[in-house]
């Protein structure tokens, strides 16, 4: 397994097309940029990183907070060193520029999209794509961006699991920020669970992991509804 | 040479931190050629002159100028308490202003880390060389040494002020008096110099290197070297500064091109 | 301080027992802060180092910010209580110089180009010093910039080589760096690249070239062990979350 943590400047490859993500070419090597683990795909090597910051790409879609109202723009703060513009225009439906506050006020929460980002790290977010949309319940938890592709899983299958098994509703922005709601139980263990997965993100066999971190929370839920009932007694 | 076309100059003269792309091309592709803008090659300096007793008032000083850098260096001595970790030495004390007069980049107010950097190179190499005999500076041991304080005061940023300012230093100070007879200790006599340290700046640029860099040249510069040396071809003091790496190999080269061309200054302006 | 002691090396060995190219020892921890975005605690002999990395953030105020890159800011800072006298807290020249060619030493490394308009905060407090703090800053450094996520080239490795009694010597010790003839601190890239030099002392031209040669072999130790800190610290980790640290993962993440 220690071949698989890799540093930054360790030589990854000599095929200079395969240079991935978290990867830089060097004469005629492949070479990491960053701390991480290394990921041998058919195409690409690439290293995916232990710690780091969201970086936005255009469509990524994240979760905000609204952190200044100014002209005809919301300013988002969205989990990265580059701050989110909303426009007025980009509100799902015309408003007054008078009367931005009303709709979204400083410390409000959306769903939102990154719609562009340009050379000069402008970042661009709009409400107007489906399943976008300001929150108003629920709970927001932060993990390290970094580790969200293990929170998502293989094509979303970790989320389904996750989903399907605690049964909640949830949202997972790119930026590190995950949305959940559902009862209060089930908002509880879903939490607990996603950091589980940020902890064990570097670890192999993850899904089989957590199914069994979700059976033992299972029982243990069942057996304090169980003492409750004796306590009854 | 001499017909070269300078289309940077004025740029320059706006701001010393706007560079076109285009003139910095050009600068490179002479540089690839063997050439620098002013005719020079990669190893000499621009033209140098030294007066010294130009401040009427310091125990010594030195005006400098190098190419289109010109620098003022004062020297004041008085009697004062040596470091308590040295109590029988006298003491040297050096500072550098970048007065807004020098540059438009240049703002009033406290010495910040460019400044700071100038002078304690300078001060590493006249300390390290042991250029002052420091001990003759003890009045008595643990209460009265002679204080030096050397002022590098930067009239006009042409570049590569480093070195201005330690040929500056040395200049002033061998030109310098102790001034005992003011604070009733004797007789003035003229400050112990025993070696003359010399800085010499290379920077890397085209993967040539190049000493006494312009300023222009300055700011193409990812490394910029300095190395002092002292008469016997002996090295005081070293600082590499800037983003880009040196190899070992040039790290050599410049040592050695940096011994012929303090030997060249020495010989010229400095011997006592 | 103490006196100068007579002879720095005895029979081949040092004040301390060393040899002449041997390094003090060094300990490394990783991510001991919580707060920042990665960290570093160093021993390296007597000195304690703590290194912290914030950033890519934000960067103000505004018209500090670079179009095209990232900025690196380096603060050097001495505790009071590091060295025998307290030192009045804050900069002081030396602290700031040492900032500056400390920042100077990662520029080449850090990918800055990445993440333009942002900074690149690294912090070095020392809390205890006895010589070679420096240096000890910059690998404490190299590692928390990793531990950051930070993308770099590679990790940049330091040491300090010096002259004692006439001979060329590796990582001073306290009365080497008071009492020796030259003290050279240098830091290179596993490739060989000087990324900081500085000097102070009496060399000759080959001595120096020795000295360079010798900081080679100083740095190549150095990054050996920064290495196997960055790598062990998540083999320990599998080990200790039940012991199947022989098992590859999968990777098996979606990218």
């Amino acid at each position: 397994m220690e071949r698989n943590i890799v540093i930054p400047g360790d030589v990854v490859s000599d095929n200079v097309k395969m240079s991935g993500s978290g990867t830089y070419v060097h004469g005629d090597e492949v070479r990491a940029s960053v701390y991480g683990l290394l990921n041998i795909g058919e195409r690409y090597i690439s290293v995916i990183p232990l710690a780091g910051k969201y970086i936005p790409h255009a469509s990524d879609r994240v979760i905000g907070i609204i952190t200044e109202v100014v002209y005809s723009n919301w300013i988002v703060d969205i989990n990265s060193p580059y701050e989110g513009l909303l426009h007025i225009s980009q509100y799902p439906r015309r408003i007054d520029s008078e009367n931005m506050s009303r709709y979204l006020k400083v410390g409000d929460s959306i769903l939102t999209m990154v719609a562009s980002v340009d050379a000069g790290m402008k970042v661009e977010l709009t409400l107007r794509e489906q399943e976008l949309r300001v929150l108003s319940n629920g709970r927001i938890v932060t993990i390290n961006p970094t580790k969200m592709p293990r929170v998502i899983g293989r094509s979303g299958s970790m989320i389904r699991l996750l989903k399907s098994e605690i049964g909640c509703n949830m949202f997972v922005g790119q930026n590190g920020r995950i949305w959940i709601n559902g009862c209060d139980d089930c908002v509880d263990l879903a939490i607990q669970t996603i950091r589980y997965i940020e902890d064990n993100a570097h670890r192999p066999g993850l899904t089989e992991r957590v199914q069994a971190f979700l059976k033992a929370k299972e029982k243990t839920r069942y057996g304090k509804v169980h003492e409750s009932r004796n306590d009854e007694e | 040479m001499g017909e070269t076309p300078r289309p940077g100059r004025k740029v320059m003269q706006m701001s010393d931190d706007v560079m076109a792309e285009i003139h910095r091309d050009y600068l490179f592709n002479l540089v690839l050629k063997g050439e620098r803008d002013d005719g020079r090659a990669f190893d000499e300096f621009r033209d140098i002159s030294i007066e010294t007793g130009v401040a009427g008032m310091a125990e010594g000083s030195a005006l400098v100028t190098l190419g289109d850098t010109q620098i003022l260096v004062g020297v004041k001595i008085q009697p004062g308490e040596p470091f308590p970790d040295t109590p029988d030495v006298g003491v040297i004390i050096t500072n550098t202003e970048l007065i807004p007069m020098a540059s438009p980049e240049y703002e009033a107010g406290p010495p910040r880390e460019g400044a700071i950097e100038i002078a304690r190179v300078v001060d590493r190499g006249i300390r390290e060389s042991k250029a002052i005999d420091l001990e003759k500076l003890c009045m008595v041991k643990g209460e009265k040494v002679w204080i030096i304080f050397i002022d590098i005061h930067v009239l006009n940023n042409g570049g590569n002020i480093i070195d201005a300012a330690s040929i500056g230093s040395i200049a002033a100070l061998l030109s310098t008096t102790l001034p005992a007879e003011r604070y009733g200790l004797g007789e003035d006599s003229p400050l112990p110099v025993r070696d003359i340290p010399v800085a010499v700046t290379a920077i890397e640029f085209g993967g040539e290197l190049l000493l006494d860099p312009s300023l222009e040249e300055g700011k193409l510069a990812g490394t910029v070297y300095t190395v002092i040396t002292n008469s016997d071809g002996s090295i005081s003091g070293m600082q590499k500064s800037g983003a880009e790496p040196l190899t070992i190999d040039q790290a050599m080269r410049v040592v050695d091109m940096a011994g012929t061309a303090a030997a060249k200054i020495r010989e010229k302006f400095l011997e006592v | 301080m103490s006196e100068k002691p007579e002879h720095f090396i005895v029979d081949g060995k040092r004040l301390d027992g060393r040899s002449v190219d041997e390094l003090r020892p060094i300990k490394i921890k990783l991510s001991p802060l919580d707060r920042a975005d990665g960290s570093c605690y160093l021993e390296w002999g007597r000195n304690k180092i703590m290194a912290a990395v914030y950033g890519p953030r934000e960067l103000h105020p505004r018209h500090r910010q670079n179009l095209t890159k990232a900025v690196v800011q380096y603060r050097y800072n001495m505790a009071a209580f590091s060295v025998d006298d307290r030192i009045r807290p804050g900069h002081s020249r030396r602290s700031i110089e040492i900032s500056k060619v400390g920042r100077d030493a990662f520029e080449y490394v850090v990918f800055t180009k990445f993440f333009p308009k942002t900074a690149v905060d690294i912090f070095i407090e020392v809390l205890q010093a006895d010589a070679g703090t420096r240096t000890a800053g910059i690998n404490a450094a190299s590692l928390a910039l990793a531990d950051a996520g930070i993308p770099m080239r590679g990790l940049v490795s330091a040491c300090a080589v010096g002259k004692v009694d006439g001979e060329i010597v590796l990582d001073l010790m306290k009365e080497e760096d008071n009492f020796g003839e030259a003290d050279v601190p240098i830091a290179m890239t596993a490739g060989g690249k000087i990324t900081h030099l500085q000097m102070d002392g009496n060399l000759t031209r080959d001595e120096f070239y020795e000295a360079l040669k010798l900081a080679k072999i100083g740095c190549d130790k150095v990054y050996k062990l920064q290495r196997q800190a960055l790598i062990e610290r998540y083999s320990k980790e599998y080990a200790e979350n039940g012991g199947d640290a022989t098992t590859r993962p999968e990777g098996d993440a979606d990218e």
